[in-house]
């Protein structure tokens, strides 16, 4: 379904991603994880056409789409829906608008079914009767349930969670990634999350990656991390003070 | 900058003298500058093609028109109304020293302003106003990732954001320019009469006012409006970090959208002399 | 960089619609508008008037920092000597053209010169000057003091009982009027030097003309627009300060700020220009 080769890419003279290879199978449950700055985000980016990389190639359903024109890259990316690390929710527009956009634009649905399929799809992540209200009246937990309302109303093949739990409190975090299962058993999609948040997305996903400093350190079954050699993911996923990171 | 040529063997710029460091600054800007100006003719190419066959939200011109033409309404009264006294105190202040003979400052004040002063001052304005807003509201969208959320819905932050702003600002530079010269053209003749008793019905008179002066007039009105909401634009959409990230944005397209106005404006007077006014036009 | 994220996702609704009536607000009358317009005013030309107290206070006897002096003179020049002479120079050559307009008609080409001098000198000069200046370094004061203030740097320093007023501002407002200053007197050089150039070139008018009328002028238009850069020095350094330490609302709200500060310091400097001419005339 996704797959990334030798991928690198450059910022200011460092490479944020260093010749990372991955291959995602339709309906995996993969989670990425890593320091601050490691480049987790950039990874997704580049996965969904959002960053172009400077070598290597990334496909999606067998198109490589790092050689695509924007226009042709919008097409693919019909597949993804993503939520971003602080939401991105679109601050002039309702929270029902916010989440109908994906549907809205380029389609000829109607107004009031695109209204009614928010409605819907807000119920859905708990949210119900707050289509009205503008992003900036909502709380971190409800802003997060709207981009994840807004990165699955198309029911995409793909979904990608960027920090889909930070800055929230450990009961919303379950109630979070609940919701996100449920999500996934529903549309069997593939699923990408990115946390800094090591014991609870352990919790989530079946497959499990380690990148530092641009390079993948482990990429393999959840329950096998635990037994991984590599000191740096030795001492990232045990929250040790003392190691070489 | 500095990272990637010492990366590349070069000696650390620090160890240079101060002149010796000029050279390679001009060279460097140089090359920022080639790449800034393909992005940014990139940018107009697809604002232009956005506007011609591009989708845009709905009602997005109309909204974008009041925020570039009604907002901008009392600035560029007040601005032009002033400038407007100014410029005709100035000119009597010379003309009663020499001949005092009043009776030219109207016709050739209107002039002056129709094909010259008003759009090159109402666009400054408007560079200021406009190009700040643009800029400050396409900027922090961009550092909250919500430029990122536009293009997953398979929207392009150009036809979304800058065609609309385009639009409006290519409609309501025009319009405000005439607004505007009206007001001047009202200030100066209040200035002349108030100060040198200068009669009204003498200040309005039209008829030096050529064809060629309204066509340069309405030509630099266009340019302009078309400048500032893509080069604005292009320095939001180029927005990188955080709060100081969307400031330096905001600086960069007043200043920049002003010294497009500043180097248009030149090209379209020296053409239009050239190819009008020189001609009795 | 948290509490910044997170004051920016609590900010009101997008900074374009922020001076339109917002939900509440709707029903107000135009009057209640208007008064709500003249409080905000009062507000800010409030707040300007206090600080350019504070800062006088501070004055007599100076107690500022000398190392922020220097380094607030360095950035300010470094950042808009480029700028200031782009623009003068294309100033210059837009002055000549129009003066080509009369000349053309009059057959006066003696006068090119003087005529130039004249606006440059008087207003265009000081005005486009003032705009850039405010452009380049009153928005970028603006946008690093608010970004300072969003990101409480400035309760910082209070913590450390050092005062920012003294330490912060005072500093920059002195660079600024004092910067302005320099960078009229280079501007007008740089001015002239283009408008003889495109004299030649464009209007054919040969150099020894040119300076010939130019020699008209007298110390008296020279020292008006530095007077009147001076003043612009003092308006745009005290706008850009008040707006750049009273901003709220994360990086959204420094974009507005800047916004705000460069319309309220070209508004000032038009308006001061205008009792200027009538003081000075």
């Amino acid at each position: 379904m996704i797959r990334l080769e030798d991928v690198t890419k450059w910022y200011d003279g460092r490479a944020v991603l260093d010749h990372v290879s991955l291959h995602l199978e339709p309906g995996m449950l993969w989670g990425l994880i890593g320091p601050a700055a490691s480049g987790k985000s950039v990874l997704l980016k580049v996965v969904c056409g959002l960053i172009r990389p400077d070598e290597g190639r990334v496909i999606v359903d067998q198109r490589d789409i790092t050689k695509d024109k924007e226009s042709d890259i919008m097409e693919t990316r019909r597949k993804f829906g993503m939520l971003f690390q602080n939401n991105a929710l679109f601050d002039f527009m309702t929270v029902g608008e916010n989440v109908a956009f994906p549907i809205y634009w380029g389609s000829d649905i109607e107004p009031d079914r695109l209204r009614s399929l928010s409605v819907k799809r807000l119920q859905d992540v708990g949210l119900s009767g707050s289509e009205d209200k503008v992003p900036s009246e909502l709380s971190g937990g409800m802003k997060k349930r709207v981009g994840i309302a807004r990165a699955t109303i198309a029911d995409p093949k793909i979904v990608i969670y960027d920090e889909p739990t930070a800055g929230l409190d450990p009961v919303t975090t379950s109630k979070i990634y609940d919701l996100l299962r449920n999500l996934q058993q529903r549309n069997e999609s593939t699923v990408l999350a990115v946390s800094s948040d090591v014991q609870a997305i352990r919790g989530f996903v079946e497959h499990i990656a380690v990148i530092h400093q641009g390079r993948i350190l482990y990429n393999g079954p959840e329950r096998e991390l635990d037994s991984c050699a590599d000191p740096v993911v030795h001492q990232f996923i045990r929250g040790d003070a003392d190691g070489p990171l | 900058m500095v990272q990637q040529n010492t990366q590349n063997g070069w000696k650390p710029i620090e160890d240079e003298g101060f002149w010796r460091r000029i050279p390679r600054r001009i060279g460097v800007s140089t090359l920022d500058a080639g790449k800034a100006a393909a992005t940014l003719l990139w940018v107009l190419y697809r604002t232009v093609i956005g506007t011609v066959r591009g989708k845009r939200p709905k009602g997005e011109v109309l909204r974008q028109m009041e925020q570039v033409g009604n907002k901008s309404l009392l600035f560029v009264t007040v601005t032009i109304g002033f400038l407007g006294m100014v410029l005709v105190f100035q000119v009597c202040l010379q003309i009663e020293k020499i001949t005092g003979d009043m009776s030219q400052v109207g016709p050739e004040f209107i002039k002056g302003m129709v094909h010259a002063f008003v759009p090159s001052l109402t666009a400054m304005m408007l560079a200021t106003r406009v190009g700040a807003g643009i800029a400050a509201e396409i900027g922090s969208m961009m550092v909250t990732e919500q430029i990122d959320a536009l293009r997953m819905c398979g929207v392009d932050p150009i036809d979304y954001l800058v065609v609309p702003r385009f639009i409006a600002s290519l409609v309501m530079t025009l319009v405000l320019s005439v607004y505007a010269t009206a007001i001047s053209i009202l200030a100066g003749a209040l200035m002349a009469y108030t100060s040198y008793h200068v009669n009204p019905v003498m200040f309005f008179v039209f008829d030096k006012v050529t064809p060629g002066d309204a066509v340069i007039g309405v030509t630099k009105c266009l340019a302009f409006g078309a400048a500032i909401p893509v080069v604005s634009g292009y320095c939001g959409l180029t927005t990188r970090g955080g709060s100081e990230g969307v400031g330096s944005a905001t600086t960069r397209a007043v200043i920049n959208s002003s010294l497009a106005v500043i180097i248009l404006d030149f090209i379209i007077s020296a053409a239009g002399y050239y190819l009008l006014q020189s001609r009795g036009l | 960089m948290d509490a910044v994220q997170d004051k920016t996702t609590k900010a009101p609704r997008r900074n374009g619609q922020e001076d339109g009536p917002g939900p509440g607000q709707r029903l107000l009358s135009p009057v209640a508008r208007l008064g709500a317009g003249i409080l905000t005013l009062a507000d800010h030309l409030g707040g300007i008037v206090v600080l350019l107290g504070a800062t006088l206070w501070r004055l007599v006897p100076p107690r500022l920092d000398g190392d922020q002096l220097r380094r607030s003179l360095f950035k300010m020049g470094n950042q808009s000597v480029p700028i200031v002479a782009l623009t003068a120079f294309f100033t210059g050559g837009i002055m000549v053209v129009q003066a080509g307009v009369f000349v053309k008609r009059f057959g006066a080409t003696s006068l090119v010169g003087w005529g130039a001098g004249y606006a440059v000198f008087r207003e265009i000069g000081p005005i486009l000057i003032g705009l850039m200046f405010s452009g380049r370094v009153g928005s970028n004061n603006t946008a690093e003091l608010g970004t300072m203030t969003v990101t409480e740097q400035i309760d910082g320093l209070r913590a450390l009982a050092i005062d920012p007023i003294s330490y912060l501002l005072v500093p920059r407002v002195l660079a600024m009027v004092f910067m302005l200053f320099a960078l009229t007197i280079v501007g007008d050089v740089v001015a002239i030097g283009g408008a003889a150039l495109f004299g030649k070139l464009l209007l054919n008018v040969e150099f020894g003309v040119f300076f010939q009328s130019f020699g008209w002028l007298g110390t008296a238009d020279l020292f008006q627009g530095l007077i009147k850069a001076s003043v612009f020095g003092v308006v745009i350094a005290l706008t850009s300060c008040h707006f750049g330490i009273t901003v709220k609302g994360g990086a959204v709200g420094v974009g507005r700020a800047v916004n705000a500060a460069v319309v309220a310091a070209a508004m000032g400097i038009v308006v001061s220009d205008y009792f200027l001419t009538y003081l000075l005339g």
